[in-house]
């Protein structure tokens, strides 16, 4: 198995009907609850809890384990840096003032804070679900009978298949870089920033070349085993109703809560 | 006194902090994204498919491939930080400007599913962010040097790097911009804080792909003087 398979390979097979279900369900079933959690409030923390609880009962349909799920979700962590800002910036009740900086931070920038970084967590966790159920040739698979065009879902399978196949190549030539700087310990081996760079750059665009090299021998090999210029999909079978129902389900609750923490009902 | 070092393994590092995490955007914001990646997007598979025609699939495919690695190679900077490439202005550079943003929405689409590195609604965003804007105006920018192009060959190199920093650059302020509209940064702060930080991150960016065309030149001319991929 390559070294990048262990990295990149992020369906859990497992079987459940979960992952038996139709991929086309689980996609719409996932990108309707990600955008009706996009819509919580503010401070709204009994909506969070509630549109968390079919993310609770999908974990545990597909036979997956809250803490394998929830490891997952902290990839996408660092970007919350981008939002503390509004702590201090929020007009609001003072809760605390920094010293030195005389910053104040309010209870409304706090609450706006943690409510994005709860809207993305529950995000996350539907989207860690998705693609923990659902091998990748399926979702392509689901994508182009979703009417995606076919020159793109083409596109994003080769790209997933001959990244394994190009990130072992990287990986090999990073191996020989760091073969060639040995450093005695604790002193420092390369020259300048720029220097370094430039190495970099010189490996990419040796990458580059040997890629398009790849690409030529590639279509090729394609063209000789009759291919015509028509990428083909296995045609899909009509999407099961149980399914369908389920996926709607999943996003008419999603929104009925958002519907009524909003008070859009009434 | 050597010491036997882990053998490196590529792995998600962190880049440029672009990839906006659902959660992070309003929904209108995020809407208008779609639409305006969806048409773009129409435009640049159109574009593909007419000047590449069946090599078209095979060629982008593995280039996305090359780009997705690409982003994964890292150089030491300084305090245990590492730099590395978005792409998209050498994308474009090399393989023109549609074939660009289609490599880049397949690099920018499989982070978001393999990763989680970018959020699935408002992956229009991250799409017209880091692989619209970056091929366009990497591409605007490389070429407008270019016509300065008598003064010599080193004037490749140099429109090289400004397409690239200038593209990490429009990147960051496209992202601040929608950040603010969605109200979950205030732009007072983040602007300069981000165009701040992608100033310096986007000298790497220009480095490396500067050096990755100044190799690509060296050893394979042809490719570049005349583009992979025809202008639409």
């Amino acid at each position: 198995m390559s070294a990048i398979a262990f990295i990149t390979e992020r369906y859990e097979a497992r079987s459940s009907p979960v992952h038996v279900a139709d991929a086309r369900a689980k996609l719409l079933g996932a990108f309707g609850f990600i955008i009706a959690v996009t819509f919580t409030a503010e401070g709204a923390w009994l909506a969070l809890a509630l549109s968390a609880v079919p993310l609770v009962i999908v974990t545990f349909a597909a036979h997956l384990t809250p803490m394998f799920v929830v490891r997952r979700s902290f990839l996408a962590l660092p970007f919350v840096a981008v939002a503390l800002p509004l702590i201090f910036t929020r007009p609001g009740e003072t809760l605390f003032t920094v010293p030195l900086t005389g910053w104040t931070g309010s209870r409304e920038g706090i609450e706006a804070v943690a409510t994005i970084m709860a809207r993305s967590w529950i995000a996350v966790l539907a989207a860690v679900l998705l693609t923990a159920t659902t091998p990748i040739v399926e979702l392509l698979r689901g994508l182009r009978s979703l009417g995606v065009p076919r020159l793109l879902v083409a596109t994003v399978s080769f790209t997933y298949r001959y990244f394994y196949v190009i990130g072992d190549e990287a990986t090999r030539m990073m191996r020989a870089r760091d073969s060639r700087s040995a450093a005695l310990p604790g002193y420092r081996s390369g020259g300048s920033i720029r220097w370094r760079a430039s190495v970099l750059g010189h490996m990419v665009g040796s990458l580059f070349v040997r890629s398009l090299e790849r690409s030529e021998r590639v279509y090729a090999a394609m063209q000789s085993r009759g291919f015509a210029g028509e990428p083909r999909f296995l045609d899909q079978p009509s999407l099961r109703p149980p399914e369908a129902v389920a996926a709607a389900l999943l996003v008419g609750y999603a929104f009925a809560v958002q519907a009524l923490a909003h008070g859009w009902l009434t | 006194m050597l010491a036997i070092q882990p053998v490196p393994v590529l792995e998600a590092v962190e880049g440029p902090a672009l990839h906006i995490p659902d959660g992070f955007m309003s929904g209108p914001v995020a809407a208008v994204g779609w639409v305006i990646t969806v048409a773009v997007l129409a435009v640049a598979v159109r574009m593909a498919d007419r000047t590449l025609s069946d090599r078209a699939v095979p060629l982008m495919g593995v280039m996305a491939a090359f780009i997705f690695a690409a982003q994964m190679m890292n150089f030491p900077v300084a305090g245990g930080t590492s730099g590395h490439m978005l792409g998209g202005a050498l994308a474009a550079i090399l393989l023109g400007p549609w074939a660009a943003i289609i490599v880049m929405t397949a690099v920018v689409g499989l982070q978001a599913v393999l990763f989680q590195d970018g959020g699935i609604a408002v992956m229009g965003l991250n799409i017209l962010n880091m692989g619209i804007l970056t091929a366009l105006v990497g591409w605007g920018v490389y070429r407008a040097v270019l016509t300065f192009e008598g003064m010599g060959s080193a004037v490749r190199l140099v429109g090289a790097f400004a397409a690239a920093w200038i593209s990490v650059e429009v990147a960051a302020l496209a992202t601040t911009f929608q950040l603010a509209l969605s109200d979950t940064s205030p732009l007072d702060v983040a602007l300069p804080a981000m165009v701040g930080v992608h100033a310096l991150i986007g000298v790497g960016e220009g480095l490396i792909t500067a050096a990755a065309l100044a190799f690509v030149v060296a050893t394979r001319p042809d490719l570049v003087n005349q583009p992979v991929v025809a202008e639409g």
